[in-house]
């Protein structure tokens, strides 16, 4: 027999525990790769959607009118660079957009090898203009004609202006910070990966110890046994590593879906196409995971790093731990945070096993009743063998206590605020150039608005706030009301001075996001000052409010206020027309503005496509952290197997003295259901921890805004069943071996299960 | 007969190595006084473990039938397998004293309060568990634990155990297997005098014929059997 048979032939002998081994490396690998190719695809298709949604320049004609093929002629006619763009209504749903890749062919930069529209106009819903011109004979659509840049408002014919033109919303930061939630929850997915294949690990080396001294003895080098267990894990980790990823990407792809709908709804185009990712990045980050993680002993040996007394080194870890949680509260920097985070991990998780088995040995110290005595040591010697994939699950459960928290406040919040955003039925876009005035006059008129007071004018546009004598101020969005009534009155507001809302209307001040708050350390009865067009106002704070999913700093205020050269970015009546009509309404308004078209918003349908964005984005990081808790627990299950195997004859044992089966299953349960129902009560404080330093700390210092705490006992009463559910399935699954006559341990060791 | 303690007839047993069947008990049977000892003999697999664990209940023959403290097993009695397991249960729990060549301690808990478990679950108080220690010459190691003491005050520990819970019956299974000749000797001279002292019948399944001949009865259950 060579070295190599003889070293191997453990995993012969006990194929179970390599088959745990291999199967506990691949649903790591399928797990985090799974993770990761999401983040992947995910960054990718935003960066696509940013790209394809960043602001370009669109020919306006000056009279009002729409512009029409004539004009797209007219202009090319001049030499200029136009591009036509067709939006039409898809009967599929969503929208097709026409163009035409000649026109877009002067688009093309002379020092860039790109077309800059090439990548982003690959695919539905981008589909030529003829396309979209036989569908626009059925269905309303829209033309508008783009110009390349390299053209300014100078080169136009004198009928024809330059105006911003947007394909979608501007959610870049939005998605960096689902992006940053992702990256966050793969670390943290990584790190119970690396616990668990630790664990599984461990377990077999420790039988195989012996086997190693034999050899030893027999005159093979340590080092040479060292090296071919290198190879040995090695080999198995690229066998396992490749399927695992294979499957990863199929999970994500499963997941890939719905967030694809999101992202469909976010951005109104299908841009998450699933882009075959690399594979390299995966292995490589998993083939280093397995072998840190499996011969990090190697490295350097445990028992070299832990001081002698177990005392002073539980003193020690509880320091480390408070010193975590006190920076977790100090520190100013994301970096810095994430240290500190780290740090509280690390510190309890070493800490959990140790307690709970210092606990059971004091519980075991008062007890007299002999059988509860050895249970409660039975109990404390479980919880130092199964340390790893204990904490692997209190981290797994800290993190689902976590997300599910965060996720459902948001959810709450979200859903609340876009609620009270899009308080009023509709908003009417306001064309550009016309006389604001009459329209007012004539929505003032109205009896039913009048009574009801649901409408308002709505102008946004940037201002600034003047910076210390050099440094150069601050832009921030300007977000004008006018008139102030109910369809504004009834937000939250998180800190105000007394009436806020009169003194809005009044013009007698400013109200600022949470954002801006924060950044400029503003609070509320404080003055701001405020460059707005050439002048440069003096305004009291009259209140904060909350302003979710992106990081800008706004000021609302009455239209009043604006001076006359303000020049809006955007204009829009806001409006709940009850018994006048939204189709009254803009048929009013189009005679007024003589215009043919108006384009009219709808606030329920916006809201509703909001929310399933919403829905979306969290099913996917419920389900991924769900599967991370699942991952931990069947690790355990597989540990619980392994080890209790090693203890099956104590369990025996005691039908050997006189219990019946059923008594000594009896034991078996309450001992495992208590050490997983002691490992969810410590993952408890751990994951309320983690979800006010979510809350309160990641996203204001990543996003400028915070998400009210709020607990969810309902989780804890869920994790509390699932906890009692893993212990119950260890003891069934325990049960079985009892059935069967066991062999009595061959040497009452550590290594056999002799461990007290 | 008032005296009779165990009696066993025509036990069978048969054990499968694949598809062959592989006979180890055949049409065996016994009987004990109580004070009297049985010396079980033969060569490994001959069935001496086997034959033990039948005449305590944790297995059960093919077919036979078994009497023990006034109770009666027999494979052809339409009994469920909760009622004889509960019988069994009791008998080993109270009456019947079970030593293996090793692993007789939970190596959670120290000696005495091993001795203190074993005396509890026969449903006596633990106030001469120290006694039983002291005995059996380790009183002073009450409070270590099976691994900080040798094998031979492991095996102490656990004649300890068995005569803490006053058995009227010890079934030993090689119990100095494990211990050096000097430590077995003083070991099983303990065994046989608190078996005197007590009145209780033993079984002892041993290798070492010459501790054989110091049991009144001597079953040789002989060589391996065929295949």
């Amino acid at each position: 027999m060579t070295l190599l048979a003889a070293l191997f032939s453990h995993y012969r002998r006990h194929p179970l525990q390599l088959l745990a081994l291999a199967t506990m490396i691949v649903l790591a690998t399928m797990l985090w790769s799974g993770v990761h190719h999401l983040t992947s695809q995910a960054r990718a298709s935003l960066d696509q959607s940013e790209s394809a949604v960043a602001e370009r320049q669109q020919v306006e004609r000056k009279d009002g009118e729409r512009v029409t093929v004539a004009d797209f002629v007219e202009l090319r006619r001049q030499g200029l660079c136009v591009m036509p763009w067709l939006e039409v209504s898809s009967p599929e749903g969503g929208r097709v957009v026409g163009v035409d890749p000649l026109a877009a062919g002067c688009f093309e930069s002379p020092d860039s090898e790109e077309t800059p529209w090439r990548g982003e106009l690959e695919g539905r819903p981008f589909v030529d203009i003829s396309e979209a011109a036989d569908l626009a004979r059925e269905q309303t659509g829209q033309l508008s004609l783009l110009m390349s840049d390299a053209h300014s408002a100078r080169d136009l014919p004198s009928a024809y202006r330059l105006a911003p033109f947007r394909v979608g919303p501007d959610t870049g930061e939005l998605g960096d910070s689902f992006l940053l939630n992702l990256d966050a929850l793969g670390v943290l997915v990584l790190l119970i990966t690396a616990l668990l294949v630790r664990s599984v690990y461990l377990l077999g080396m420790a039988q195989r110890r012996d086997s190693f001294a034999l050899l030893h003895r027999f005159g093979v080098s340590r080092a040479r046994i060292n090296r071919l267990l290198v190879f040995e894990i090695m080999l198995l980790a690229l066998v396992c590593i490749l399927p695992g990823i294979w499957l990863g990407r199929w999970l994500a792809n499963g997941l890939g879906t719905g967030f694809g709908r999101a992202l469909e709804g976010l951005f109104d185009q299908p841009l998450y196409a699933g882009q075959d990712g690399g594979w390299l990045m995966p292995l490589a980050t998993m083939l280093a995971v397995v072998l840190v993680a499996c011969l990090a002993d190697f490295l350097r040996p445990l028992a070299r790093r832990l001081p002698g007394d177990g005392q002073r080194y539980g003193v020690l870890l509880a320091l480390i731990l408070m010193g975590g949680i006190a920076m977790s509260v100090w520190v100013s920097t994301l970096i810095w945070l994430f240290v500190a985070v780290a740090v509280v991990f690390v510190a309890a998780g070493t800490l959990a096993p140790m307690l709970i088995s210092r606990l059971a040995d004091w519980r075991a110290g008062s007890d007299k009743d002999p059988l509860s005595r050895w249970r409660h040591r039975e109990l404390s010697v479980l919880a130092r063998r199964l340390a790893l994939p204990l904490v692997a699950l209190q981290f797994a459960m800290a993190m689902v206590l976590a997300v599910q928290a965060l996720v459902t406040t948001f959810e709450s919040t979200f859903d609340r605020w876009l609620a009270q955003r899009l308080e009023a039925d509709f908003y009417i876009e306001v064309p550009q150039s016309v006389d604001l005035t009459p329209a007012m006059d004539w929505l003032s008129e109205q009896p039913e608005l009048a009574a009801s007071g649901l409408w308002h004018r709505v102008v946004r546009g940037r201002a600034t706030l003047p910076g210390e004598s050099n440094e150069a101020g601050t832009k921030v969005d300007v977000f004008a009301l006018g008139p102030i009534g109910p369809l504004v009155t009834g937000w939250q507001l998180f800190e105000s001075t007394a009436r806020p809302w009169q003194s809005l209307q009044q013009g007698h001040g400013v109200m600022v996001n949470e954002q801006l708050a924060r950044r400029q350390g503003v609070t509320t009865g404080q003055s701001l000052t405020v460059e707005l067009g050439s002048q440069e106002l003096e305004l009291p704070v009259l209140g904060i409010y909350p302003d979710y999913g992106r990081p800008a700093g706004e000021i609302l205020l009455n239209v009043s206020v604006l001076p006359p050269d303000f020049i809006p970015s955007f204009q829009s009546l806001s409006i709940s027309p009850g018994d006048l009509t939204i189709e009254t309404v803009t048929r009013r308004l189009k005679e007024i503005w003589r215009v043919e078209e108006l384009t009219v918003r709808d606030n329920r349908a916006i809201e509703d496509l909001a929310s399933a964005i919403f829905d979306q984005t969290f099913l996917l990081t419920r389900a991924m952290t769900t599967l991370t808790l699942i991952l931990a627990a069947i690790a355990l299950l597989m540990m619980g197997w392994v080890f209790f195997s090693t203890r099956a004859w104590y369990f025996r044992l005691l039908v050997v003295w006189g219990l019946s089966r059923r008594q000594a299953s009896g034991q078996l349960i309450r001992l495992s259901v208590s050490l997983t129902s002691a490992i969810a009560l410590l993952a408890l404080p751990m994951g309320i921890w983690l979800t006010w330093v979510l809350v309160h700390r990641i996203n204001p210092l990543a996003f400028g805004w915070s998400l009210p705490m709020a607990i969810y006992p309902g989780f804890w009463f869920e994790l509390g069943v699932l906890s009692l559910l893993i212990g119950l399935s260890i003891a069934l699954l325990m049960s079985r071996q009892l059935r069967s006559p066991a062999s009595v341990p061959g040497n009452a060791n550590a290594l056999a299960g002799g461990e007290r | 007969m008032v005296d009779s303690l165990l009696s066993a007839r025509g036990l069978n047993k048969q054990f499968r190595s694949g598809n062959e069947p592989v006979p180890v008990l055949t049409d065996l049977s016994l009987h004990l006084e109580r004070g009297e000892s049985l010396a079980l003999t033969g060569r490994s697999g001959s069935g001496k473990s086997t034959l033990l664990n039948i005449l305590c209940g944790l297995e059960h023959p093919d077919s036979g039938r078994v009497q023990v403290l006034g109770e009666t097993f027999d494979s052809r009695a339409p009994q469920t397998g909760n009622r004889v397991e509960a019988r069994w249960g009791n008998l080993r729990r109270q009456q019947i004293g079970v030593v293996f060549q090793e692993a007789n301690l939970m190596p959670a808990l120290s000696l005495l309060d091993n001795v203190r478990l074993r005396a509890r679950l026969a449903g006596h108080d633990d106030d001469g568990c120290q006694d039983w220690l002291e005995r059996l010459g380790i009183g002073e190691l009450a409070d270590r634990f099976p691994d900080q003491v040798s094998g031979g005050q492991r095996q102490r520990a656990a004649l300890a155990m068995v005569f803490a819970m006053k058995p009227a019956l010890i079934l030993a299974d090689e119990p100095t297997g494990s211990l050096d000749r000097h430590t077995a000797e003083a070991v099983i001279g303990q065994l046989f005098d608190l078996q005197a002292r007590h009145g209780c019948g033993l079984i002892l399944a041993t290798h070492d014929p010459e501790l054989a001949t110091r049991c009144s009865q001597h079953l040789d259950l002989g060589h391996l059997p065929e295949n």
